[in-house]
């Protein structure tokens, strides 16, 4: 599982100024589910699954989501935002071993 | 005290430190494999506050019948003005039959543009799925969706 971590973000191919844009991003992620035993007991572990995606536009934060391990394995999230001017839209996540993931796009008008 | 008693204090202790970190945590954090009802969850997270019917307000986009319940797309799209002074704060997508049932919970800034999120969600087995959208003032909407599940995609 070296793809751990890619993360991909599609953008419209053509956006003018002003317009709301639809983002789909991507991040190749486990995603842990709950283990049990043979017992059926809860495997107690330090599940590694994403517990928090942050977006910014413009070095700015526009919105974020709280994940729980409800959340299937490589998730999709889509969300909105309003492009303003050219500039770098990134999302960013983080999982509940430390480890953060980013990728970003770059705005352009045309 | 026997062994009986006080085992029987400690798991009461236990249980209640559970209790008392959920109840100040996030959506996002519940204790690990905590298979909370749905009822318990929407009182943790909304505190029982009164939800209004949502329909013709909120668009919840999911599939009738998910063939495997490992990845089921939902979105949800609200048509509501997004303006610093009103503006949809959160849109929490609730699946009621999971161990989890708070799959995750979106904050939105009026600088979103409109409010719409769309996820890959895990549904362990057929039951409502419901987007519940938190709006500035604290108004609460909330629509329900039924999805059939074919194969199970919560695991143990």
């Amino acid at each position: 599982m070296s793809d751990v971590g890619k993360v991909r973000l599609r953008l419209p191919s053509s956006i003018k100024a002003g317009d709301i844009v639809r983002v789909r991003c991507l991040v190749i992620h486990p995603m842990e589910r709950i283990e049990r035993d043979a017992s059926g007991k809860i495997v107690d572990k330090k599940y590694r699954y994403i517990d928090k995606v942050s977006v910014t536009y413009l070095g700015k934060a526009i919105a974020s989501f709280d994940t729980t391990q409800s959340v299937s394995e490589n998730p999709i999230f889509a969300f909105t935002f309003k492009a303003t001017e050219p500039g770098k839209l990134s999302v960013t996540f983080h999982d509940t071993h430390g480890a953060t993931y980013e990728g970003s796009a770059e705005v352009r008008f045309g | 005290m026997t062994r009986r008693a006080v085992l029987g204090t400690l798991g009461a202790v236990g249980v209640a430190a559970v209790a008392g970190v959920t109840a100040t945590s996030s959506a996002a954090a519940q204790a690990l494999g905590q298979n909370e009802p749905i009822e318990a969850a929407l009182r943790r997270v909304f505190g029982g506050r009164p939800m209004k019917d949502g329909r013709g307000v909120i668009k919840l986009d999911a599939p009738l019948i998910a063939e495997n319940g490992a990845v089921v797309p939902v979105s949800v799209e609200v048509d509501a003005p997004m303006t610093p002074q009103r503006y949809v704060k959160h849109i929490y997508i609730v699946a009621d039959k999971n161990r989890i049932p708070v799959v995750a919970r979106a904050v939105l800034t009026p600088d979103s543009g409109q409010a719409y999120v769309g996820a890959n969600i895990r549904l362990g087995e057929s039951g409502s799925v419901r987007a519940i959208v938190e709006q500035s003032d604290g108004t609460l909407l909330q629509v329900t969706r039924e999805v059939r599940v074919t194969v199970g995609g919560c695991g143990g």
